[in-house]
Formats: structure tokens, C-alpha cells, sequence
């Protein structure tokens, strides 16, 4: 899940070689912390935090088959 | 694909002629720039014809075709391998199996995803589809460059939340021309429109768009 949206997050920014993603376990969740050069923090945000909202919605569809909660968050 | 790059077919058929007709369509199929008349056979059985159903036994024929004739694969654009691949990793990463096929015409690249098992992929109304659908887009656009619409479809779900939308749209219609006004459910600018242009000729009703993203909705009023 992390690699995916490492992978998805190469294809929204003008600097693909600074994204970063960190997996933190919290309780029961699995946390990715997504890390992207301080530019392209508004490419994996978007508009109106639509690209954020895609993301998180096919994170939440990955977490499904692992019959467990992943959460997505954007550290910058 | 064998070792020394030739394609091989097996097929069988009632007789010798319906067995190597067989190979020739499946080896189209495959590989549609195929030079058909570098196109060898063996055959492996004769068949036996049978008395009343007894003893029959098809024809059983092997075609074998050089890699050489087969010809280069078709094309794609970049921007149709950019959305393959972007849906084939999301497939892989919500471990959905799928085939992915890749259209692309004037307007928009469709990628179109089959398989057994796509209920995870489409989601709750929709909703993983269509965050694929905006990643593919946004990804297409990198940069602030032009480029098409990217549709990603699973099992004909696009075809079949057109239908609902439409009657949706139809029966808000019917409502506001009742009550003066009717409120759809929250729905994507995509699908907002096809609302709209469902009711656009609708005698008696006009259309509009209320709220803010993500809970933007239609509101149909009488005139």
C-alpha cells in the first residue's frame, strides 16, 4: 500500500525523487505519512482537497483485502 | 510464445480444414499484424468421422508462425500507457485482479477493467472508481499541460450509473414539476452533468448546481 502511494504520488509532482512514505502502526491502524518536497505539497492536496480525497479513498480500498484500517496523511 | 520465438496454437476441429481455420482466427486474435501466409501447420491427427456418435475424434492441428511475422505490437500513446499503468498498479495495490484494455478516441482514453471480482475496485458508489478516475486525469495533466479525458470503467459500471442517474434526473423532474423544486443526492461534476443534459429538453424544469465540493448537487425547479 505504502509502494502504491509512493507510486501515485511520483505521478502528481514535479519532484518525483523527494516523495517519501512512512508507515506508522497506531492501535490497530496502519498509518502512511506522506512526504513530498514543500511544492508539491498543494499537487497531492489539490483543489479543494480533491487529490487528497482520491488518494485517501483508494487507500481506504487497499486496506479492505488486509481486512484493516489505513489512514493517510499528508506531513509534507 | 516459445523459446525460439515462434507462436504456437493447438485447436482442433470436425474436420482437418475447420482445425487449421480454428488456429488461423486464434493467432489473429492474438496478434491482429499477423502475416497469415507465414502461417505453417502440422497436422497432429486426421480425426475419425465416427458411426452415430461412435469413434468420432476431432482433427487435431498445430499452427506454428516465426516471431518475424507476427509484426510489431500496436502502438500505444503515451498518454493511453500512462493510464494503463497507473490502473494497473492501483488494481495490484487493492489486490483486485483484472484485465486492463486501453481505447483511446478523439475525445478520451478509456480504460477498461474486467474481471471476476471488481466490486472493490468500483466501491461505494462508485467512489473508488471515480478517485481512480481523478488520479488518472491528474496525473494526465502534470504539469498544467492539455490533455484527454481519461474514463476508467469496470464491468460496464459507467454504462449502468448512466442509466440510474438518467432516471434519477427524470424523477426529480417529475417531483419539481409537482412541487416547484427537487434536490439530488451529492454527486461529481461528471455526473452533474449528465443530470443535466438529461433534463436540458425536459419540458418545464430547469436545471442548477448548489453547494460546495465534495456535496455539490443538482436542484431542478419548474420554470
Amino acid at each position: 500500500m505504502a509502494e502504491l502511494v509512493e507510486f501515485l504520488a511520483r505521478q502528481l509532482v514535479d519532484e518525483p525523487d523527494e516523495v517519501r512514505v512512512e508507515r506508522e502502526e497506531r492501535d490497530d491502524v496502519l498509518v502512511l505519512l506522506l512526504h513530498v518536497a514543500p511544492n508539491d505539497v498543494g499537487k497531492v492536496i489539490g483543489r479543494q482537497g480533491r487529490i487528497a480525497r482520491a488518494l485517501r479513498a483508494v487507500v481506504r480500498a487497499g486496506g479492505v483485502r488486509e481486512n484493516r484500517r489505513v489512514q493517510l496523511e499528508i506531513a509534507g | 510464445m516459445s523459446e525460439d520465438g515462434s507462436l504456437r496454437v493447438e485447436t482442433t476441429g470436425e474436420t482437418v480444414g475447420e482445425a487449421k481455420w480454428s488456429a488461423l482466427r486464434e493467432l489473429e486474435r492474438l496478434h491482429p499484424t499477423l502475416d497469415k501466409s507465414a502461417v505453417r501447420f502440422q497436422v497432429v491427427s486426421e480425426g475419425e468421422r465416427g458411426l452415430l456418435g461412435v469413434g468420432y475424434a476431432p482433427a487435431r492441428v498445430v499452427a506454428v508462425v516465426d516471431e518475424d511475422a507476427i509484426g510489431p505490437p500496436v502502438e500505444e500513446s503515451e498518454a493511453a500507457a500512462r493510464a494503463r499503468e497507473l490502473v494497473r498498479r492501483v488494481a495490484e495495490g487493492i489486490g483486485v485482479e483484472c484485465r486492463i484494455d486501453v481505447r483511446e478516441d478523439d475525445d478520451a482514453v478509456h480504460v477498461l477493467c474486467a474481471g471476476p471480482e471488481l466490486g472493490l475496485l468500483i466501491g461505494k458508489h462508485g467512489q473508488t472508481i471515480d478517485a481512480i478516475q481523478y488520479l488518472a486525469n491528474a496525473s494526465a495533466r502534470r504539469g498544467g499541460g492539455e490533455a484527454k479525458d481519461v474514463v476508467v470503467d469496470a464491468a460496464g459500471y459507467r454504462d449502468r450509473r448512466r442509466a440510474t442517474l438518467e432516471t434519477m434526473a427524470v424523477r426529480s423532474a417529475q417531483q419539481a414539476l409537482r412541487e416547484g423544486r427537487a434536490e439530488l443526492e451529492p454527486m461529481t461534476a461528471i455526473e452533474r452533468k449528465i443530470v443535466h443534459l438529461r433534463l436540458k429538453e425536459f419540458p418545464g424544469v430547469e436545471t442548477s448546481s448548489e453547494g460546495a465540493e465534495p456535496n455539490r448537487f443538482v436542484v431542478v425547479t419548474s420554470e
